[in-house]
Protein backbone atom coordinates (compact mmCIF):
# COMPACT_ATOMS: atom_id res chain seq x y z
CA UNK A 1 0.00 0.00 0.00
CA UNK A 2 2.06 2.93 -1.47
CA UNK A 3 1.70 5.99 -3.49
CA UNK A 4 3.43 6.40 -6.89
CA UNK A 5 3.29 9.84 -7.53
CA UNK A 6 3.36 8.68 -11.51
CA UNK A 7 0.16 7.29 -10.76
CA UNK A 8 -1.34 10.19 -8.62
CA UNK A 9 -0.38 12.73 -11.52
CA UNK A 10 -2.03 10.67 -14.33
CA UNK A 11 -5.16 10.06 -12.67
CA UNK A 12 -5.21 13.39 -11.69
CA UNK A 13 -4.95 14.42 -15.54
CA UNK A 14 -6.98 11.54 -16.69
CA UNK A 15 -9.78 12.64 -14.82
CA UNK A 16 -9.33 16.01 -16.03
CA UNK A 17 -9.35 14.87 -19.30
CA UNK A 18 -12.41 12.83 -19.15
CA UNK A 19 -14.04 15.74 -17.32
CA UNK A 20 -13.58 17.99 -20.46
CA UNK A 21 -14.45 15.33 -22.65
CA UNK A 22 -17.58 14.57 -21.29
CA UNK A 23 -18.61 17.87 -20.39
CA UNK A 24 -18.58 18.23 -24.12
CA UNK A 25 -19.91 15.15 -25.47
CA UNK A 26 -22.16 13.95 -23.21
CA UNK A 27 -23.67 16.35 -20.45
CA UNK A 28 -23.47 19.15 -22.51
CA UNK A 29 -25.64 18.31 -25.36
CA UNK A 30 -27.74 15.56 -23.69
CA UNK A 31 -28.74 18.01 -20.51
CA UNK A 32 -29.78 20.98 -22.95
CA UNK A 33 -31.82 18.42 -25.03
CA UNK A 34 -33.52 17.04 -21.99
CA UNK A 35 -34.24 20.70 -20.94
CA UNK A 36 -35.39 21.55 -24.73
CA UNK A 37 -37.77 18.10 -24.40
CA UNK A 38 -38.72 19.30 -20.91
CA UNK A 39 -39.67 23.02 -22.57
CA UNK A 40 -41.18 21.71 -25.00
CA UNK A 41 -43.48 19.43 -23.00
CA UNK A 42 -44.49 22.01 -21.03
CA UNK A 43 -45.37 23.86 -23.76
CA UNK A 44 -47.21 21.28 -25.73
CA UNK A 45 -49.52 20.73 -22.71
CA UNK A 46 -50.09 24.66 -21.96
CA UNK A 47 -51.51 24.19 -26.08
CA UNK A 48 -53.27 21.47 -25.13
CA UNK A 49 -54.91 22.98 -22.58
CA UNK A 50 -55.00 26.01 -24.74
CA UNK A 51 -56.79 24.20 -27.18
CA UNK A 52 -59.16 22.25 -24.75
CA UNK A 53 -60.53 25.81 -23.35
CA UNK A 54 -61.10 26.92 -26.83
CA UNK A 55 -62.85 23.84 -28.16
CA UNK A 56 -65.02 24.34 -24.84
CA UNK A 57 -65.79 27.76 -25.32
CA UNK A 58 -67.05 27.40 -28.74
CA UNK A 59 -68.88 24.17 -28.14
CA UNK A 60 -70.43 26.59 -25.19
CA UNK A 61 -71.06 29.05 -28.02
CA UNK A 62 -72.46 26.75 -30.25
CA UNK A 63 -74.74 25.26 -28.34
CA UNK A 64 -75.90 28.51 -27.07
CA UNK A 65 -76.87 29.44 -30.68
CA UNK A 66 -78.31 25.81 -31.54
CA UNK A 67 -80.60 26.96 -28.52
CA UNK A 68 -81.28 30.51 -30.10
CA UNK A 69 -81.86 28.80 -33.47
CA UNK A 70 -83.89 26.15 -32.20
CA UNK A 71 -85.70 29.02 -29.99
CA UNK A 72 -86.47 31.05 -33.13
CA UNK A 73 -87.41 28.38 -35.30
CA UNK A 74 -90.58 27.67 -32.51
CA UNK A 75 -90.99 31.06 -32.61
CA UNK A 76 -91.19 31.32 -36.43
CA UNK A 77 -93.48 27.77 -36.13
CA UNK A 78 -95.63 29.56 -34.09
CA UNK A 79 -95.96 32.82 -36.16
CA UNK A 80 -96.39 30.75 -39.16
CA UNK A 81 -99.79 28.79 -37.43
CA UNK A 82 -100.66 31.78 -36.21
CA UNK A 83 -101.21 33.59 -39.40
CA UNK A 84 -102.37 30.37 -40.93
CA UNK A 85 -105.40 30.09 -38.56
CA UNK A 86 -105.92 33.49 -38.81
CA UNK A 87 -105.99 33.59 -42.17
CA UNK A 88 -107.99 30.29 -42.39
CA UNK A 89 -110.15 32.12 -40.31
CA UNK A 90 -110.26 35.08 -42.61
CA UNK A 91 -110.84 32.97 -45.98
CA UNK A 92 -113.51 31.66 -43.87
CA UNK A 93 -115.39 34.39 -43.05
CA UNK A 94 -115.03 35.82 -46.22
CA UNK A 95 -116.49 32.63 -48.31
CA UNK A 96 -119.70 32.78 -45.41
CA UNK A 97 -119.91 36.35 -46.56
CA UNK A 98 -119.62 35.73 -50.09
CA UNK A 99 -121.95 32.43 -50.07
CA UNK A 100 -124.13 35.10 -47.86
CA UNK A 101 -124.26 37.73 -50.01
CA UNK A 102 -124.52 35.30 -53.39
CA UNK A 103 -127.74 34.00 -51.38
CA UNK A 104 -129.30 37.33 -50.94
CA UNK A 105 -128.48 38.65 -54.53
CA UNK A 106 -129.89 35.32 -56.09
CA UNK A 107 -133.18 35.51 -53.91
CA UNK A 108 -133.40 38.80 -55.11
CA UNK A 109 -133.41 38.17 -58.57
CA UNK A 110 -135.45 35.38 -58.10
CA UNK A 111 -137.99 37.80 -56.21
CA UNK A 112 -137.43 40.37 -59.27
CA UNK A 113 -138.34 37.65 -61.76
CA UNK A 114 -140.95 36.34 -59.69
CA UNK A 115 -142.56 39.61 -59.96
CA UNK A 116 -142.08 40.78 -63.53
CA UNK A 117 -143.36 37.15 -64.55
CA UNK A 118 -146.55 37.50 -62.49
CA UNK A 119 -147.23 41.22 -63.64
CA UNK A 120 -146.82 40.13 -66.40
CA UNK A 121 -148.90 36.74 -66.40
CA UNK A 122 -151.37 39.52 -65.13
CA UNK A 123 -151.64 41.57 -68.63
CA UNK A 124 -151.57 38.83 -70.68
CA UNK A 125 -154.51 37.12 -68.67
CA UNK A 126 -156.48 40.83 -68.21
CA UNK A 127 -156.06 41.45 -71.86
CA UNK A 128 -157.14 38.01 -73.02
CA UNK A 129 -160.28 38.41 -70.61
CA UNK A 130 -161.56 41.60 -72.15
CA UNK A 131 -160.72 40.29 -75.50
CA UNK A 132 -162.80 37.20 -74.39
CA UNK A 133 -165.92 39.68 -72.71
CA UNK A 134 -165.34 41.67 -75.79
CA UNK A 135 -166.41 38.58 -78.04
CA UNK A 136 -168.74 37.59 -75.56
CA UNK A 137 -170.81 40.76 -75.29
CA UNK A 138 -170.34 41.30 -78.88
CA UNK A 139 -169.04 44.61 -78.79
CA UNK A 140 -165.64 46.73 -79.61
CA UNK A 141 -165.15 48.90 -76.38
CA UNK A 142 -163.00 52.39 -77.01
CA UNK A 143 -159.59 52.15 -75.67
CA UNK A 144 -160.17 54.08 -72.94
CA UNK A 145 -162.93 52.11 -71.60
CA UNK A 146 -160.51 48.96 -72.36
CA UNK A 147 -158.37 50.52 -70.31
CA UNK A 148 -160.38 51.00 -67.35
CA UNK A 149 -161.92 47.61 -67.58
CA UNK A 150 -158.48 46.02 -67.11
CA UNK A 151 -157.25 47.83 -64.58
CA UNK A 152 -160.50 47.40 -62.79
CA UNK A 153 -159.83 43.52 -63.51
CA UNK A 154 -156.73 43.46 -62.17
CA UNK A 155 -157.70 44.68 -58.95
CA UNK A 156 -160.35 42.27 -58.53
CA UNK A 157 -157.25 39.74 -59.66
CA UNK A 158 -155.07 40.70 -57.57
CA UNK A 159 -156.59 40.93 -54.74
CA UNK A 160 -157.30 37.20 -55.19
CA UNK A 161 -153.78 36.57 -56.20
CA UNK B 1 2.18 5.79 3.43
CA UNK B 2 -0.08 9.04 1.97
CA UNK B 3 2.19 11.69 0.90
CA UNK B 4 5.13 9.22 0.21
CA UNK B 5 6.06 9.29 -3.77
CA UNK B 6 6.85 6.14 -4.71
CA UNK B 7 8.99 6.11 -7.75
CA UNK B 8 11.36 2.95 -8.57
CA UNK B 9 9.87 0.74 -5.61
CA UNK B 10 6.77 -0.13 -7.15
CA UNK B 11 8.33 -2.61 -9.21
CA UNK B 12 9.85 -4.58 -6.43
CA UNK B 13 7.81 -4.33 -3.44
CA UNK B 14 4.60 -2.45 -4.68
CA UNK B 15 2.23 -4.96 -4.07
CA UNK B 16 -0.80 -3.38 -6.15
CA UNK B 17 1.86 -3.03 -9.30
CA UNK B 18 3.15 -4.87 -11.86
CA UNK B 19 5.38 -2.71 -12.74
CA UNK B 20 6.22 -0.13 -15.62
CA UNK B 21 4.83 -0.79 -18.67
CA UNK B 22 6.25 2.36 -20.31
CA UNK B 23 7.28 5.65 -19.80
CA UNK B 24 5.80 9.36 -21.11
CA UNK B 25 8.20 12.13 -19.90
CA UNK B 26 9.40 10.34 -17.75
CA UNK B 27 7.02 9.16 -15.71
CA UNK B 28 6.29 5.55 -15.87
CA UNK B 29 3.05 4.29 -17.02
CA UNK B 30 1.46 1.58 -15.21
CA UNK B 31 -1.31 -1.07 -15.78
CA UNK B 32 -3.88 0.69 -13.88
CA UNK B 33 -3.41 3.87 -15.71
CA UNK B 34 -3.55 2.24 -19.54
CA UNK B 35 -7.13 0.60 -18.13
CA UNK B 36 -8.02 3.75 -17.30
CA UNK B 37 -7.02 5.33 -20.35
CA UNK B 38 -9.28 1.87 -21.90
CA UNK B 39 -12.24 3.38 -19.60
CA UNK B 40 -11.79 6.94 -21.28
CA UNK B 41 -12.11 5.53 -24.35
CA UNK B 42 -14.87 3.60 -23.63
CA UNK B 43 -16.88 6.58 -22.17
CA UNK B 44 -16.02 9.18 -25.15
CA UNK B 45 -16.67 6.71 -27.65
CA UNK B 46 -20.09 5.95 -25.96
CA UNK B 47 -20.95 9.60 -25.41
CA UNK B 48 -20.06 10.56 -28.97
CA UNK B 49 -21.91 8.20 -30.20
CA UNK B 50 -24.37 8.62 -27.83
CA UNK B 51 -25.01 12.45 -28.78
CA UNK B 52 -23.71 12.32 -32.83
CA UNK B 53 -27.32 12.45 -33.65
CA UNK B 54 -29.27 13.60 -30.92
CA UNK B 55 -33.60 14.16 -31.21
CA UNK B 56 -36.27 15.61 -29.14
CA UNK B 57 -38.04 12.21 -29.46
CA UNK B 58 -34.61 9.83 -29.37
CA UNK B 59 -34.77 7.11 -32.20
CA UNK B 60 -31.11 5.17 -30.99
CA UNK B 61 -31.25 3.09 -28.05
CA UNK B 62 -27.75 4.84 -26.83
CA UNK B 63 -29.04 8.01 -26.57
CA UNK B 64 -32.30 6.62 -24.49
CA UNK B 65 -29.45 4.20 -22.70
CA UNK B 66 -27.32 7.50 -22.17
CA UNK B 67 -30.44 9.82 -20.87
CA UNK B 68 -31.90 7.12 -18.24
CA UNK B 69 -28.01 7.22 -16.99
CA UNK B 70 -28.05 10.60 -16.48
CA UNK B 71 -31.06 10.72 -15.33
CA UNK B 72 -30.68 8.51 -12.75
CA UNK B 73 -27.47 10.41 -11.80
CA UNK B 74 -29.51 13.52 -11.15
CA UNK B 75 -32.11 11.67 -9.55
CA UNK B 76 -29.76 10.86 -6.68
CA UNK B 77 -27.69 14.16 -6.81
CA UNK B 78 -31.04 15.75 -5.88
CA UNK B 79 -31.79 13.58 -3.42
CA UNK B 80 -28.54 14.45 -1.69
CA UNK B 81 -28.54 18.26 -2.34
CA UNK B 82 -32.13 18.64 -2.30
CA UNK B 83 -32.48 20.99 -5.78
CA UNK B 84 -32.42 19.69 -9.09
CA UNK B 85 -30.72 22.80 -10.83
CA UNK B 86 -27.34 22.67 -8.15
CA UNK B 87 -27.78 18.83 -9.17
CA UNK B 88 -27.57 19.80 -12.53
CA UNK B 89 -24.63 22.32 -11.95
CA UNK B 90 -22.30 19.90 -10.50
CA UNK B 91 -23.69 16.82 -12.44
CA UNK B 92 -20.57 16.83 -14.69
CA UNK B 93 -18.38 16.20 -12.06
CA UNK B 94 -19.75 14.11 -10.06
CA UNK B 95 -21.31 12.31 -12.67
CA UNK B 96 -17.68 12.07 -14.08
CA UNK B 97 -16.65 10.55 -10.68
CA UNK B 98 -19.93 7.54 -11.29
CA UNK B 99 -19.22 6.68 -14.50
CA UNK B 100 -15.27 6.64 -14.25
CA UNK B 101 -14.91 5.05 -11.11
CA UNK B 102 -17.72 2.02 -11.96
CA UNK B 103 -16.14 1.02 -15.19
CA UNK B 104 -12.90 1.36 -13.34
CA UNK B 105 -14.38 -1.04 -10.78
CA UNK B 106 -15.89 -3.69 -13.16
CA UNK B 107 -13.27 -3.53 -15.13
CA UNK B 108 -11.31 -5.70 -12.95
CA UNK B 109 -13.62 -8.31 -13.10
CA UNK B 110 -12.59 -8.85 -16.78
CA UNK B 111 -11.58 -11.95 -17.54
CA UNK B 112 -7.57 -11.80 -17.34
CA UNK B 113 -7.66 -8.18 -15.25
CA UNK B 114 -4.40 -8.01 -13.06
CA UNK B 115 -5.00 -9.21 -9.73
CA UNK B 116 -2.61 -7.76 -7.11
CA UNK B 117 0.59 -8.65 -8.44
CA UNK B 118 -0.67 -12.11 -10.63
CA UNK B 119 -1.45 -10.66 -14.19
CA UNK B 120 -2.72 -12.14 -16.77
CA UNK B 121 -2.44 -9.54 -19.43
CA UNK B 122 -0.35 -6.57 -19.03
CA UNK B 123 -2.32 -3.39 -18.83
CA UNK B 124 -5.38 -4.29 -17.60
CA UNK B 125 -5.83 -3.71 -13.88
CA UNK B 126 -8.36 -2.12 -12.32
CA UNK B 127 -7.86 1.58 -11.42
CA UNK B 128 -9.31 2.17 -8.56
CA UNK B 129 -7.28 -0.87 -6.72
CA UNK B 130 -4.43 1.32 -6.42
CA UNK B 131 -4.60 4.01 -4.00
CA UNK B 132 -2.52 6.50 -5.91
CA UNK B 133 -5.56 6.63 -8.24
CA UNK B 134 -8.13 6.79 -5.77
CA UNK B 135 -6.03 8.99 -4.16
CA UNK B 136 -6.12 10.98 -7.30
CA UNK B 137 -9.66 11.38 -7.01
CA UNK B 138 -9.57 12.32 -3.49
CA UNK B 139 -7.62 15.35 -4.27
CA UNK B 140 -9.59 16.27 -6.58
CA UNK B 141 -12.42 16.03 -4.49
CA UNK B 142 -10.44 17.78 -2.37
CA UNK B 143 -9.83 20.79 -4.13
CA UNK B 144 -13.60 20.94 -5.98
CA UNK B 145 -15.04 21.14 -2.95
CA UNK B 146 -12.94 23.91 -1.53
CA UNK B 147 -13.06 26.07 -4.97
CA UNK B 148 -17.09 25.45 -5.12
CA UNK B 149 -17.37 26.98 -1.49
CA UNK B 150 -15.26 30.10 -2.06
CA UNK B 151 -16.87 30.68 -5.79
CA UNK B 152 -20.54 30.02 -4.06
CA UNK B 153 -19.96 31.84 -0.70
CA UNK B 154 -16.52 34.70 -1.29
CA UNK B 155 -14.19 34.78 1.21
CA UNK B 156 -17.26 33.79 3.58
CA UNK B 157 -16.58 30.79 2.68
CA UNK B 158 -13.70 30.47 5.39
CA UNK B 159 -16.38 31.45 8.20
CA UNK B 160 -17.05 27.50 9.00
CA UNK B 161 -13.44 27.07 9.47
CA UNK B 162 -14.10 28.81 13.16
CA UNK B 163 -17.63 27.46 13.95
CA UNK B 164 -19.19 27.01 16.10
CA UNK B 165 -16.36 28.21 18.09
CA UNK B 166 -13.26 29.30 16.80
CA UNK B 167 -11.35 26.96 19.21
CA UNK B 168 -12.55 24.52 16.78
CA UNK B 169 -10.32 25.37 13.84
CA UNK B 170 -7.34 23.06 13.90
CA UNK B 171 -10.15 20.09 14.47
CA UNK B 172 -12.22 21.33 11.29
CA UNK B 173 -8.89 21.53 9.23
CA UNK B 174 -8.48 18.17 10.35
CA UNK B 175 -11.29 17.15 9.17
CA UNK B 176 -10.93 18.72 5.57
CA UNK B 177 -7.66 16.12 5.47
CA UNK B 178 -9.72 13.20 6.72
CA UNK B 179 -12.02 13.53 4.25
CA UNK B 180 -10.35 12.86 0.87
CA UNK B 181 -7.71 10.55 3.27
CA UNK B 182 -11.02 8.15 4.24
CA UNK B 183 -12.90 8.73 0.38
CA UNK B 184 -9.45 7.46 -1.64
CA UNK B 185 -8.70 4.53 1.37
CA UNK B 186 -12.48 3.27 1.36
CA UNK B 187 -12.78 2.99 -2.59
CA UNK B 188 -9.24 1.74 -2.49
CA UNK B 189 -9.81 -0.90 0.04
CA UNK B 190 -12.95 -2.69 -1.02
CA UNK B 191 -11.74 -2.67 -4.51
CA UNK B 192 -8.68 -4.11 -4.03
CA UNK B 193 -9.94 -6.08 -1.24
CA UNK B 194 -12.80 -7.77 -3.31
CA UNK B 195 -10.29 -8.39 -5.89
CA UNK B 196 -7.56 -10.02 -3.21
CA UNK B 197 -10.03 -12.77 -2.00
CA UNK B 198 -10.68 -13.80 -5.35
CA UNK B 199 -6.90 -14.29 -6.19
CA UNK B 200 -7.09 -16.08 -2.81
CA UNK B 201 -9.76 -18.15 -3.27
CA UNK B 202 -8.62 -18.75 -7.16
CA UNK B 203 -5.31 -20.10 -5.59
CA UNK B 204 -7.68 -22.49 -3.71
CA UNK B 205 -10.17 -23.80 -6.04
CA UNK B 206 -9.99 -21.81 -9.45
CA UNK B 207 -13.29 -23.34 -10.39
CA UNK B 208 -16.73 -21.76 -9.54
CA UNK B 209 -15.38 -20.83 -6.60
CA UNK B 210 -14.23 -17.61 -6.53
CA UNK B 211 -17.78 -16.56 -8.57
CA UNK B 212 -20.03 -15.75 -5.11
CA UNK B 213 -17.08 -12.90 -4.60
CA UNK B 214 -16.98 -11.74 -8.75
CA UNK B 215 -20.42 -11.27 -8.22
CA UNK B 216 -20.17 -9.93 -4.90
CA UNK B 217 -17.69 -7.53 -7.01
CA UNK B 218 -20.09 -6.49 -9.16
CA UNK B 219 -22.55 -5.03 -6.34
CA UNK B 220 -19.43 -3.35 -4.27
CA UNK B 221 -18.26 -1.77 -7.55
CA UNK B 222 -21.50 -0.17 -7.97
CA UNK B 223 -21.66 0.67 -4.17
CA UNK B 224 -18.22 1.76 -3.95
CA UNK B 225 -18.69 4.11 -7.15
CA UNK B 226 -21.85 5.40 -5.36
CA UNK B 227 -20.55 6.23 -2.12
CA UNK B 228 -17.88 8.08 -4.12
CA UNK B 229 -20.02 10.10 -5.57
CA UNK B 230 -22.40 10.47 -2.83
CA UNK B 231 -19.92 12.02 -0.27
CA UNK B 232 -18.25 14.02 -2.98
CA UNK B 233 -21.87 15.56 -3.58
CA UNK B 234 -22.38 15.84 0.17
CA UNK B 235 -18.84 17.35 1.07
CA UNK B 236 -19.47 19.97 -2.31
CA UNK B 237 -22.88 20.48 -1.11
CA UNK B 238 -22.07 21.52 2.82
CA UNK B 239 -19.37 24.16 1.08
CA UNK B 240 -22.05 25.83 -1.21
CA UNK B 241 -25.21 25.64 1.61
CA UNK B 242 -26.02 29.03 2.95
CA UNK B 243 -25.81 29.04 6.64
Amino acid sequence: MSISFPDLLFAIINFLVLLVILKKFLYKPLLTMMDEREKMVKSDLENAENAKNEAQEIKEQYTKQMEQAKKEAQQIIEKATRIGEESRETLLNQAREESARMTEKAQEIIRLEKEEALSQLRNEVASLVVLAAGKVIDKTIDQESHEKLIRDFIAEVGDAS
Amino acid sequence: MFATPVYAATAENGAEHAGALFQIFGLEVTSVITTMWGVMLLLAVVSYFATRNMKLVPTSRLQTFMEMVLEMIIGFLTQVMGDRAKAKRYLPLLGTFFLLILLSNYSGILPGALHGTKSHINGLQAPTSALSVTAGFAIIVFFATHIYGIKAKGLGYFKHFIQPIPILLPLNILEEFTKPLSLSLRLYGNIYGEEMVVVGLFGLVPLLLPLPIQFLGLLFGFIQAFVFTLLAAVYINTATAGH
